[in-house]
């Protein structure tokens, strides 16, 4: 397996979120100025992109397509849920789910449920160890109707969220390396772990934490859950941790790690956004790189090995492969670039990289 | 030697007056000899009487790596530049601060907020010197920061605490530890060095509560600052601190003060949890208690490269509950009107992000804070474009900044300091002027 030469979808803005139909004819972007964009992939497409109506007041920080392709959620930093029509490109409801920033949202495999996790950091004990939450960290809402499912507690900032593949359980991580699984029908908490990996406080700058886990996904048979983010570093706000998975054993007592990212297969820097491979055969992380060779990796499922990888030169922040698992698009985004002294405009700094897969 | 005292012509609240009055008194009491030169006024035993009376307190809120100025003072919602965060409406109509700053907002009218500060050092250490210090760097000369200088002023005054402290928990700070170990009092001499407290109090607890007689106090203590001083690589610092050393003993029988366990637990809930609110607390403690400069630091936490928004959104709502705490306090206390609170970085930050979704080092557009002593209140001073990229019009510098802080403190912005076999130095060169729109 190997990567070709990725193609590049140029965006206004940086995109955090993404979304696409079976066959990759039309992609969903979220984007850092709130909106929500129609992306034709096609490089000759005029025009390439088409706003939704309704943005958020804030970045745009994620979306998902319900399974009718009719209906595009998007989350954002504004704390909200929005319900848009994807013929119309107008909105039809607005949730809001969360005082502070909807961080990442997932929607169930069946597309029923779509779940958003929030939280603020905020300074809980003279060591900065956060305080407590102020309204439920994670919520799951009826895809559908809108109405609120079920709300679960957690340490705040929760960052990442993911559904089992048959959707009966919910994990989320935190900035302090904890995940809590919930039985989603139930709403019991069916387990916890954590680990201390994806997390640092030092005082080189400041006493603070700074990290956790970014993204969570589940293996195809439910068993185990991959995490991922960036390893401790001395000054916590150097953003130069090992690119850094692990692979845990769920539903062990206690659970336990199986794995991990190999030595000498990793760089440095912030990985965002995991994807299982179709095939269930091997995985994919990515991020941004801060000293490395790759933003993009795919690794075995079977060993934990790298296979190969890929350099975007951009922070990558959502991969999404298709069906066929012969294309992967991956939402990114680059420096905001100053603004032009004499135009007063800004950069484009927003990208897909649509990349395909050769054997 | 000569010495150009000129009185602050800008500055008119009776206190500034009644400052010059005694000044003048002092001048007449103690003979012209005794004055003629800066030091020789603010060692003079009326003149410091007269200045005990009329103390006048700093509280500088340095808040060391530079924080946004989008993210606080000067949001430019809808804008590129303007992040995540959304603005709110302040207690001045059509002004607006970020919205991390609600309880900041409900005081906006007793604040002063200047949206136009431009320097031009973009480098931590070279940029934290220049602002602290008020004027850019002459080699081979080092110049005395504002807490040295507001040290030398007051002279002795009759009180058992050091007339510069600085509190940072923090032992280290990057480049903001390089800062703390050098030479803070330049040509004041060591006397007017730092006491740097904060984060190793329980050494200093440890120091004091061993003590079987006042001679074992005194070497233990001076024990200790020595080791420590001699940790930190720096024999002027070590001087310094022995220099200091009759403060130091005032510090032994005022040990509570520096002791955030024994904050009042009330004002604890208020200003903590975080060690930056603890020890503004208790630079609220120390100026009720007579010091005149406590500098507040934390380590170097706002020089967000990486994570700008997420360490933001912690740092900006602790720094809106302490500044409110700190202001309403003050006001509460009647304290305000004679005690000068700053609170500001060694610059802004970039209005774009960069890859790692920070921003970067900005001299060229950032806001600031400062209020009380006479100052007015609720000015909004300058702007930048709408991205907030370039200041609209006017701006101001560290040297207009340092005029306005010496104007407040009914001290001459441009007297000459008296230093002999050496160029002549003023406490603002170039003769620049304050900042007029917030002068009462």
């Amino acid at each position: 397996m190997k990567f070709d030469k990725p193609r590049e979808i140029v965006l206004p803005t940086g995109v955090l979120g993404f979304a696409a139909v079976p066959d990759g004819s039309l992609l969903y972007a979220a984007c850092m100025d709130g909106q929500l964009l129609e992306v034709n992939p096609d490089k000759d497409a005029k025009p390439a992109f088409v706003p939704f109506a309704q943005k958020h007041t804030s970045y745009a920080s994620g979306c998902v397509l319900l399974p009718d392709g009719q209906t595009v959620i998007s989350a954002g930093f504004d704390g909200a849920l929005i319900w848009h029509d994807v013929a119309s490109k107008s909105s039809f409801r607005h949730v809001q789910a969360h005082k502070f920033w909807s961080r990442q949202m997932a929607l169930s495999p069946g597309g029923d449920l779509v779940a958003s996790v929030t939280g603020q950091y905020l300074a809980g004990s003279e060591k900065y160890d956060p305080a407590p939450e102020t309204e439920p960290s994670v919520k799951i809402y009826d895809a559908r109707t809108g109405d609120l499912f079920q709300s679960f507690s957690h340490i705040p900032p929760v960052l990442s969220v993911a559904f089992s593949r048959d959707s009966q359980y919910l994990a989320a991580g935190n900035l302090m390396g904890e995940v809590r699984i919930w039985d989603v029908a139930s709403g019991r908490q069916v387990a916890t772990f954590t680990t201390p990996d994806f997390t640092c406080w030092g005082i080189i700058k400041s006493a603070h934490y700074v990290g956790g886990i970014y993204a969570l996904a589940f293996a195809p048979d439910g068993h185990s859950l991959l995490c991922a983010g960036m390893g401790p570093m001395s000054d916590p706000m150097a953003g130069n941790g090992k690119m850094t998975w692990q692979r845990w054993a769920w539903r062990d007592i206690p659970p336990k790690m199986l794995g991990q990212i190999h030595d000498g297969e990793h760089g440095s820097g912030l990985m965002e956004t995991l994807a299982w491979h179709p095939d269930g055969q091997s995985f994919l992380m990515a991020g941004r790189q801060a000293q490395g060779t790759w933003t993009t990796a795919i690794f075995s499922a079977a060993d934990g090995k790298l296979l190969t990888s890929l350099d975007t030169k951009s922070r990558v922040t959502h991969a999404h492969f298709t069906p066929d698992g012969n294309t992967l698009y991956l939402a990114a985004t680059h420096g905001q670039g100053k603004r032009d002294p004499k135009t007063k405009q800004w950069d484009n700094y927003g990208r897909i990289h649509v990349v395909t897969l050769s054997a | 030697m000569s010495a150009k005292i000129v009185p602050p012509g800008s500055c008119t609240p009776d206190e500034h007056r009644l400052h010059r009055r005694l000044f003048l008194k002092g001048l007449a009491a103690s003979g012209a000899a005794a004055v003629g030169s800066f030091t020789g006024l603010f060692t003079n035993p009326v003149f410091a009487e007269a200045t005990k009376k009329a103390q006048k307190n700093v509280i500088l809120l340095f808040l060391t790596g530079a924080p946004s100025q989008f993210e606080t003072w000067d949001p430019k919602p809808g804008r590129p530049s303007s992040g995540p965060f959304g603005s709110i409406s302040t207690s001045i109509p059509g002004v607006h601060f970020s919205s991390l700053m609600p309880r900041c907002a409900t005081i906006a009218h007793q604040l002063n907020i200047v949206r136009c500060m431009h320097t031009k050092q973009p480098e931590h250490f070279q940029a934290i010197n220049l602002i602290t210090r008020g004027n850019p760097d002459r080699a081979g000369f080092t110049r005395p920061t504002l807490g040295a200088s507001i040290s030398a002023a007051v002279g002795q005054l009759d009180i058992k605490l050091p007339n510069f402290i600085l509190l940072d928990p923090n032992p280290e700070g990057n480049e903001f530890k390089g800062y703390k170990a050098s030479d803070l009092s330049g040509w004041l001499g060591p006397e007017h060095q730092a006491v740097r407290l904060g984060g190793t109090f329980t050494q200093l607890r440890r120091a004091t509560d061993s003590l079987t007689d006042d001679h074992e106090a005194r070497e233990n203590l001076r024990a200790y600052f020595s080791q420590r001083y001699a940790n930190e690589h720096n024999s002027r610092m070590a001087a310094a601190e022995n220099s200091a050393f009759e403060k130091v003993k005032g510090l032994m029988s005022s040990a509570d003060l520096f002791d955030i366990a024994k904050l009042p637990e009330k004002d604890r809930a208020r200003y903590g949890p975080g060690t930056f609110g603890l020890h503004t607390l208790m630079a609220r403690q120390l100026c009720e208690q007579g010091a005149p400069f406590v500098m507040v630091a934390n380590g170097m936490p706002w020089d967000n490269h990486v994570f700008q928004h997420e360490i933001h959104q912690m740092l900006v709502p602790e720094l809106d509950r302490i500044l409110h705490c700190l202001v309403t306090d003050l006001e509460d206390r009647g304290m305000l009107d004679h005690t000068l609170v700053i609170a500001m970085g060694e610059f802004g930050r970039t209005p774009w992000l960069n890859p790692a979704r920070g921003r970067d080092h900005y001299p060229n557009a950032w806001s600031m804070m400062m209020t009380g002593c006479g100052l007015k209140r609720g000015v909004i001073v300058g702007a930048t474009d709408e991205d907030g990229v370039d200041p609209d019009g006017t701006s101001f510098n560290e040297q207009n900044l340092f005029a306005t802080i010496f104007s407040a403190l009914g001290l001459d912005p441009y007297a000459e300091y008296d230093l002999q076999n050496m160029p002549t130095f003023h406490r603002v060169e170039d003769h620049a002027d304050p900042i007029k729109e917030v002068l009462a």
